[in-house]
């Protein structure tokens, strides 16, 4: 038995507060949870037809010193994606795990901490996944300079640049 | 700048550059402008030149693309896994310059700092026609002899190995697949 967007979105209203999901088209739909609530969120609307977890991934709001992790869910019976938002602080990240509920999700988790220092408490295994003998704050932070870390390790080919009349490439 | 050759290595030359097996390391986008190239339209075969699956048999090391500081590491190894005559070629512009990648934090911007390439093809990417010249091109400078960058490689192994570990910290490798 399947039900409707609608039928699945009263219900798990009803049961969090002040939870309201916002539509962004026909199949879209986005929703945030204050971060102790979760996992028994997802949990929920795992049970309720929302059985397919595609993506988590985190975006560095640097002017309002918060991490936001987006969990990227989809329902096969209806063909809908619902992204659940929920944020954390960007001094001390720490996100409950939601291994329990799809446990792929270590490797996802695996990869923010490691692209973003999110922790993930309860995660036992948050060792990088990508990256090798990294030294420096997360490369996907946004204070982290890539241009400023590519110009010290890797040394740029110098040019002559003869095929321009001087002063040329200043101009616009 | 041609070198003196004895009559042996003029022989010897003339024989490499017309039978050469290419490894080809995909790192980045260039490895799709291979199959055109090695297949009946532009039909690499001709001049001698074929694909091989491992190393140890191959004499050139084509490297397709962008290296991230990881595969550098996996292309140092498979360097050092042929054998002598061999010969890279710095395919597209990311293994020139960095191309878009030039300000990446995971990618190298200058491919002969850490290995001598023999030649480069300019372009993002090369058309297979220009591929198929390029090789024209290192079989003619194989056959004059100035394709020498394994001998580079043994006399500056010192500068190589230090502008090696100045990007990679250190060129050992640790995952599963090496310990």
């Amino acid at each position: 038995m399947s039900s409707t967007n609608e039928v699945i979105f009263n219900e798990v209203s009803s049961l969090f507060e002040k939870v309201s999901f916002e539509k962004i088209s026909d199949r879209k739909y986005a929703v945030s949870i204050e971060k102790r609530q979760v996992v028994s969120f997802l949990e929920t609307l795992k049970r309720k037809g929302f059985s397919h977890m595609s993506l988590i991934t985190c975006i560095d709001w640097i002017e309002e010193k918060e991490f936001e992790i987006v969990y990227t869910l989809f329902n096969w019976n209806t063909g809908t994606t619902l992204m659940v938002k929920t944020r954390t602080s960007r001094e001390k990240p720490v996100v409950p795990t939601i291994m329990e509920i799809w446990p792929t999700a270590k490797f996802y988790e695996r990869d923010i901490h490691e692209f973003f220092g999110v922790k993930f408490e309860g995660n036992p295994d948050l060792k990088p996944l990508i990256l090798e003998s990294w030294e420096e704050i997360p490369p996907m932070r946004k204070d982290f300079d890539p241009e400023k870390y590519s110009k010290e390790h890797f040394p740029d080919r110098a040019y002559e640049v003869d095929f321009l009349v001087k002063g040329s490439e200043n101009d616009e | 700048m041609t070198k003196q050759q004895s009559a042996w290595e003029k022989v010897a030359n003339m024989l490499r550059a017309r039978s050469l097996w290419m490894l080809y390391y995909c790192t980045g986008c260039g490895a799709i402008e291979l199959p055109p190239t090695m297949t009946s339209r532009f039909d690499m075969e001709r001049f001698g030149i074929s694909p091989m699956a491992t190393p140890r048999q191959a004499d050139i090391l084509l490297i397709t693309g962008y290296l991230s500081t990881k595969t550098l590491r996996r292309v140092i190894y498979t360097y050092e896994q042929m054998q002598a005559p061999k010969y890279i070629v710095g395919f597209g512009s990311c293994t020139l310059n960095g191309g878009i990648y030039y300000d990446s934090y995971a990618t190298i911007n200058k491919l002969d700092l850490y290995i001598p390439v023999d030649l480069y093809l300019a372009g993002c990417m090369p058309r297979p026609e220009a591929i198929v010249s390029g090789f024209k091109k290192l079989m003619e400078k194989i056959d004059r002899g100035e394709a020498d960058g394994w001998k580079r490689y043994q006399e500056n192994y010192e500068w190589y190995k230090k502008n090696q570990l100045s990007a990679l910290g250190e060129v050992y490798i640790h995952d599963e697949f090496h310990e």
